[in-house]
């Protein structure tokens, strides 16, 4: 758990800090000065317009992590939610809201996200709007897995027979329970949230220039490949960077989880 | 047979949900979908009257339900209707552009399990072992790259550094190694993992030792029970494993300029054209569907353990 929590301060230092360090504007526009290698004056050159690269990276950061961080904070809350009507609401509940679920995963989500921000036309707002809707059926399966679970455990007994309600039931007696699993689900959905904001923005219906989002920054950079190769390098390994860094931490995370359940 | 039944009910309703999703998606979005037809058809000459005809045409003055009928009643007849910009039906271009992906999909399948099944076994030989230690490293790293990305680097490296392969278009068998080398890779990252864990599994199964205690051979052992059971947990990730080869597809065909189904939707959705979006979503939903379908009949044929009851 703990290293999560360094991995998300870290993202986050990144995401607002970051652009301070920036040596540039990343929109100031520089036309003499346009598609210069890496090194000397701009330490990874500029593109097509003459923007410093290095800074509109850092400044990318605030879409491509910050923007995935909400996309999957929101699918988590409203996955739990699910999950736990389905498990604590009775078997009609459960009925509706799985199969609902079930509904929303027969469909590739990328695919799905693609044509509902194309269709909502291109936007910050409809980016989230997206790949929310798509990402939030993961959490609700497991949350219903484990609340079921508990169900039948003493303390949850216990809790109804004292007449707490539904709600307080599920807030101090699930939720508990589920947050080192929910965490892990979170990991993954974090980084597929990355995947999908750089995917969306490298099709064009993401995030708009002139912000710098990492896949809006490749779809610049591809028209110049065989001019300037590299600039096509560092939005590609930045995303690369951040979703492996998460891979890693959600599996040392479910490993150690794993032990613990072991004991 | 009560199963199959079942199944088949499951996917008919689910299909019928996203076909009413995709509508709606469609009736709410923003801007007027008969400005946007007559845009693409006649570009500046627009007229007032000229959108109004064509709303009458689509039927879209009737509202929600008589538009979702007349759309979707045809469908289950086969009849996907014409395309809103350039008028042709739209099944011929749907088959043609399904004739690039299919081929695509398989190809890329192929080069994942030939990469990822020799290296998850040899992998498993010696866990911990710098092999394995490899296996995992590339693994990792093939699950973290952008799909996008790694095909703009081939492109670099094959195409315009080397030149050996071409790069965008589908004229030529050979127009397909770059894209199928793309999403293989992608696909061989994700199923070494999982075959590598379900070998190990496997091979923690308390029957082995009374097997070899008994007299079965190790070679029968491992292909026979060890093999048997890593398959298992293969077939369940291979509904998540076809989510991600569509996905795939689609952001693969884009950068190879492949006329693809991937292809078809993003130009679709670019064009705003209706009837060609809800075509490739129902088509996409449709090969899920009945892949995932075929998936858990299989699951029961391979594992005998799970009975009807779960279905």
């Amino acid at each position: 758990m703990r290293s999560v929590l360094v991995l998300v301060v870290c993202f986050v230092l990144l995401a607002v800090l970051g652009p301070l360090f920036a040596p540039y504007d990343p929109s100031a526009i520089n036309i003499p000065k346009r598609l210069q290698p890496p090194g000397g004056e701009w330490l990874l050159g500029t593109d097509a317009l003459g923007r410093d690269i290095f800074s509109r990276l850092l400044h990318g950061a605030r879409w491509s992590l910050g923007l995935a961080f909400v996309v999957s904070v929101i699918g988590l809350v409203v996955g739990t939610s699910v999950g736990l009507i389905a498990a604590i609401g009775g078997k009609f509940a459960d009925w509706i809201t799985m199969r609902t679920t079930d509904s929303f995963l027969a469909f590739p989500e990328l695919v799905a996200a693609i044509v509902i921000a194309g269709f909502l036309g291109a936007g910050t707002g409809s980016l989230i709007f997206a790949l929310s809707v798509t990402g939030w059926m993961r959490y609700a399966r497991v949350a219903r897995g484990i609340g079921l679970s508990l169900k039948t455990r003493d303390y949850v007994i216990q809790a109804k027979l004292a007449g707490l309600s539904n709600v307080s039931i599920a807030r101090w007696h699930y939720l508990p329970s589920l947050i080192p699993s929910l965490t892990v689900v979170w990991t993954g959905m974090f980084a597929r949230a990355i995947l999908g904001i750089s995917s969306l923005g490298f099709l064009g219906f993401g995030v708009q220039p002139p912000l710098s989002e990492w896949g809006a920054m490749l779809l610049d950079a591809r028209i110049h490949m065989r001019s300037t190769p590299l600039q096509m390098i560092w939005p590609g390994l930045a995303v690369l960077i951040s979703v492996l860094a998460i891979n890693l931490t959600g599996d040392a995370l479910r490993d150690s989880l794993a032990k613990d359940n072991a004991k | 047979m009560k199963i199959v039944i079942g199944l088949f009910l499951r996917a008919s309703v689910v299909l019928t949900g996203i076909a009413l999703a995709t509508f709606a998606l469609l009736w709410n979005a923003p801007g007027d979908p008969a400005l946007a037809i007559a845009l693409a058809r006649y570009d500046a000459i627009v007229t007032p009257d000229l959108v109004n005809e064509i709303r009458e045409q689509a039927g879209f003055n009737a509202g929600f339900w008589p538009a979702f009928q007349a759309w979707f009643g045809p469908i289950l007849m086969g009849d996907f209707g014409n395309s809103s910009v350039n008028g042709r039906p739209v099944l011929p271009d749907l088959m043609s552009s399904v004739s690039y992906t299919f081929p695509l999909g398989i190809a890329a399948l192929a080069i994942g399990m030939a990469l990822s099944l020799p290296l998850a076994i040899l992998s498993t030989k010696r866990p911990g072992g710098w092999l394995d230690r490899f296996a995992i490293a590339v693994a990792s790293i093939g699950n973290a790259i952008p799909a996008y990305w790694l095909g703009l680097l081939l492109i670099l490296l094959f195409a315009v550094q080397l030149a050996w392969l071409p790069a965008m278009g589908a004229r030529t068998p050979s127009h397909a190694i770059l894209p199928a080398l793309t999403l293989g890779l992608g696909v061989a990252a994700s199923l070494t993992r999982i075959i590598r864990s379900g070998i190990l599994e496997a091979r923690g199964q308390s029957f082995l030792p009374a097997l070899s205690r008994r007299g079965v051979p190790q070679n029968s052992i491992s292909k026979d029970h060890i093999a048997l059971h890593a398959a298992i947990p293969v077939v369940t990730v291979f509904g998540l494993e076809l989510a991600f080869l569509l996905e795939g597809l689609v952001m693969v065909e884009v950068i190879f300029a492949r006329p693809g189904l991937g292809s078809f939707l993003v130009e679709a959705i670019g064009a705003r054209d209706f009837p060609k979006v809800q075509a490739a979503v129902l088509l996409t939903a449709l090969i899920f569907v009945v892949v995932n379908l075929l998936i858990d009949l299989f699951y029961k044929v391979l594992d005998p353990r799970i009975g009807d009851h779960d279905a």
